[in-house]
């Protein structure tokens, strides 16, 4: 309980602190930062409309974000979530484009998989570089991503490209109506239904299966679990597998929701946003959604900002950032403190 | 302070905190001139932070220390070095890549940019010969058994002409004759006039070396610099020990006061062998030494030790019973089931336990609650995707840690924040259950202090009781004849004799070396 409490703690502190700095950044900028903040809370949940918004963009964000921390609970530190998503997103249009003509509840359920299969083959190669070899898992996806971006440019000016298109933005043909899962709005209740279900299963597995407590240690402690006789060799890989799957499963939604065709270059700061919620969620089920809530809710200010205030979206990139670095750079010293606070009522009723 | 040559070492007052914990308490001692000097106490009775204190490695919260009548400055590694106080760690530290003479070379802290390998080697090859020690100073720190590297820390630590050296825990690693040598060289140097400080943790090799003895218990000082004359083995252990509920001849064994006799024998005689090696080799592969045809047998009931000095196979026994080492030639049969191709799950459910050499990596996971530390055995007996009721699992660790006697506050508590014995006791919580028919027990009492020591053999005496087998891995000797009903010695990957008690320490000691007995 105690520690659960200091980490919702923690992170809260670290948002705080990036929000801050954010507002100094704003007035040196020559914004009024009280402004700014008030514009981003009225574009992310205030306005009408704006909450079925920012689910809009937290859903992706989640499904993403959960198998990022699964990954990282398994102690690998697998930041290609972007190129999984385009790869699931690839291989989803793919079958789509197959399969066309079938009824649409053969054509949509396959693609689904197709796309969780793309998203987690993207997955298998670093996760078999990392377990049989050693090699660095955080250069490899890093590297992938790339490699998906220049892939997905590649099938959307090339095998996929829509003939009909206007040449401004390269893209696939579009999916026919009875295909798409959600209007351009993005909201839909197949879409919540989708991430409701990866929620559960996601929750059931990190907390209530031998799996996640096994995997958590795992990822504290290899060596340990070795020891026990586990085959640490397939948690990992099932971890990479998982984390591929899901955020080519948020990519395969993109295409068959609010997009309704494979669009070159869509989203491009999604894997990364999943990674920096999964770690200021500290890699819970329930944190992530709530992180996902709050950054999703970003994503729709900075839509909003420029269009309705006037003001630059490049606002929110500069939160996002800002929430990065003192995530990642959180402080033995900031702990410590914490760890004093919360610690001054249970010191009481220490046992000898 | 009558005396007009001031003491060589003096420590006052020092009090040293690590958050709550309180390692040494307000301890006063002088240590005089030219004299070997002995600190005993148990584990974690503050001995090594001490030692740290007078190398200046630790920086203590009150207190002064004085080196010849100069106050030393507190916490500086180099001021101290500079008045000619060194320390040889309980865990080595010379870089292993380096050669001896680069070691030596570093240590001196007064080398120039450019220097010559030749150069370096005939520098050093005179102060190597001066300390008589016999090794050719191109060798690589990590090519040297555990007594030359020993020998070489010495003269590291002699670089510079100290004349206080601090040895911390010299003898752990070391066989019986190798510790007799070391005591012969801390001899010659004090004959040189150096000022030697022991610290030591068995009473018979205070005997054996020392010119006085101060005696640390719970970081307070319980004696200061005591002459030995003045002193018994049993007055030394008394002090040590201040009152503990562990049977005699287990005391004796804990202080090291006298060898033990083995104390109580094997149960059965003539069942089925739990374990049976056969001719075991291992792949070489960089964890210590390969076996060379190993063959042992394990029947249930008998606590089989084995000795040897550290780096002689011990860690791959370990490993190749486990499965986590290649296996080169023979087989290894679990329970009259041919195991040799077989994983450690596979074997664990044949009934094997493990007790891990390292208790913070390879026992538990330091950061990681101690509910999951207990439960993984449990969870990794079935299917990893079954479901799980956390909240039962919890009081299951509960109701298991009481059991064992773990002190803790919470079984969400992080297993990183209990104390050695406490970790240790929630590894044999785990491993030491009904079905755990053969238990490798590897170093299960490195730095536990005594009452932990006494329980960790009770509890091995108690499996064996019950009926399994027990191989139990030590450098001590002590605790080997304590409770070994037989005991094997490896030397350099092989098993080189067996003995059965009454265990004669002259045979064991040879045996550790190679020498012929």
């Amino acid at each position: 309980m105690n520690s659960n409490f200091i980490t919702i703690l923690r992170a809260a502190v670290f948002v705080v602190l990036a929000l801050a700095l954010c507002g100094v950044i704003f007035e040196f900028a020559g914004y009024s930062a009280p402004a700014m903040f008030t514009s981003i809370a009225e574009g992310a949940f205030l306005r009408s409309g704006g909450l079925t918004q920012s689910l809009r963009w937290a859903i992706p964000l989640f499904i993403t974000a959960v198998g990022v921390g699964l990954s990282f609970r398994c102690g690998f530190f697998n930041i290609g979530a972007q190129g999984q998503f385009y790869a699931g997103a690839i291989a989803a249009t793919c079958a789509a484009t197959w399969l066309d003509g079938a009824p649409a509840l053969v054509l949509v359920p396959l693609s689904l998989v197709a796309g969780m299969a793309g998203g987690a083959l993207w997955a298998l190669w670093p996760g078999l570089l990392r377990l049989r070899s050693g090699t660095d898992e955080t250069i490899t996806t890093l590297m992938g991503n790339f490699l998906a971006t220049l892939l997905l440019i590649y099938v959307t000016t090339g095998p996929l490209k829509d003939p009909s298109g206007s040449g401004q933005q390269s893209s696939s043909r579009p999916l026919a109506a009875a295909y798409r899962i959600s209007n351009s709005l993005g909201l839909s209740p197949t879409i919540i239904a989708v991430a409701v279900v990866v929620g559960v299963l996601m929750w059931l597995l990190v907390n209530r299966s031998a799996f996640g407590v096994v995997a958590s240690l795992a990822g504290r402690n290899p060596v340990m679990v070795r020891w026990q006789g586990a085959k640490v060799w397939w948690l990992g890989l099932s971890s990479f597998l998982l984390a591929g799957g899901l955020a080519g499963l948020a990519g395969t939604l993109e295409v068959f929701g609010p997009n309704g065709r494979l669009v070159g270059g869509f989203l491009p700061a999604h894997g990364f946003t999943a990674t920096l919620i999964a770690l200021v969620a500290n890699l819970s089920v329930g944190g992530t959604a709530a992180a996902a809530l709050f950054f999703g809710g970003l994503a729709s200010a900075a839509l909003y900002l420029p269009i309705m205030a006037g003001l630059p979206s490049a606002a929110i990139d500069i939160i996002n950032a800002a929430i990065a670095l003192f995530i990642t750079a959180r402080s033995a010293r900031v702990d410590r403190v914490l760890g004093r606070l919360t610690g001054l009522a249970s010191s009481r009723g220490k046992a000898p | 302070m009558t005396d007009s040559i001031p003491p060589a070492l003096v420590c006052r007052d020092i009090t040293v905190r690590f958050g709550d914990f309180v390692a040494l308490s307000d301890v006063n001692l002088s240590f005089e001139r030219g004299c070997i000097h002995a600190v005993v106490g148990q584990n974690g009775a503050g001995k090594t932070t001490f030692a740290r204190v007078a190398a200046g490695l630790i920086r203590p919260d009150a207190g002064a220390v004085a080196i010849d009548g100069q106050p030393m400055p507190l916490g500086k590694v180099r001021e101290a070095r500079r008045l000619g106080v060194e320390l040889v760690h309980q865990s080595f530290a010379l870089p292993p890549s380096f050669s001896i003479a680069e070691a030596m070379e570093f240590g001196a802290e007064r080398f120039g940019p450019v220097f010559s390998a030749r150069g370096l080697v005939n520098r050093w090859r005179s102060h190597l010969e001066a300390l008589d020690i016999d090794v050719d100073p191109r060798k690589s720190i990590r090519d040297l058994p555990v007594e030359t590297q020993q020998s070489v820390e010495i003269a590291r630590a002699m670089v510079s002409d100290a004349s206080i050296l601090i040895l911390d825990e010299p003898t752990a690693v070391l066989s019986p004759t190798g510790a007799e040598a070391l005591f012969e060289r801390v001899r010659r140097l004090k004959k040189n006039g150096v000022t030697v400080i022991l610290v030591l943790h068995k009473i018979r090799e205070v005997l054996a070396v020392a010119d006085t003895v101060s005696v640390l218990r719970g970081g307070r000082l319980v004696a200061a610099t005591q002459p030995m004359a003045s002193l018994s083995a049993s007055a030394i252990a008394d002090m040590i020990v201040g009152g503990t509920s562990a049977n005699d001849d287990d005391a004796n064994a804990l202080v090291g006061a006298e060898r033990p006799r083995h104390a109580s024998a094997a149960t059965t005689g003539a069942t089925a062998a739990i374990l049976q090696l056969d001719g075991v080799s291992t792949l070489a592969d960089g964890e210590g030494p390969p076996l060379d045809d190993v063959s042992l047998e394990l029947r249930p009931g008998e606590i089989v030790g084995v000795a040897g000095v550290e780096g002689n196979g011990q860690k791959t026994l370990v490993r190749v019973i486990a499965g986590l080492a290649g296996l080169g030639r023979g087989g290894i049969e679990l329970a009259g089931i041919d195991v040799s191709a077989a994983d450690l799950a596979e074997r664990r459910r044949l009934g094997l336990s493990i007790i891990p050499f390292e208790r913070n990596s390879e026992g538990l996971s330091l950061n990681s609650s101690l509910w999951e530390n207990w439960s993984i055995r449990s969870l990794l007996s079935g299917r990893l995707l079954r479901p799980i009721r956390p909240g039962a699992l919890r009081e299951q660790s509960d109701a298991a840690l009481k059991r064992w006697d773990v002190r803790y506050r919470s079984s969400e508590q992080r297993a990183g924040s209990l104390s050695g014995g406490n970790a240790q006791k929630l590894i044999f919580a785990r491993e030491v259950h009904d079905g755990a028919r053969l238990i490798i027990a590897a170093q299960p009492t490195r730095g536990l202090d005594i009452g932990a020591t006494a329980f960790v053999w009770q509890a091995l005496r108690d499996a064996r009781d019950r009926g399994a087998a027990v191989l139990l891995i030590s450098s001590d000797l002590d605790e080997l004849f304590d409770i070994s009903d037989r005991l094997v010695v490896m030397l350099s990957g092989r098993i080189v004799a067996d003995y059965r008690p009454p265990y004669a320490l002259g045979a064991v000691g040879a045996a550790m070396t190679g020498a012929e007995a």
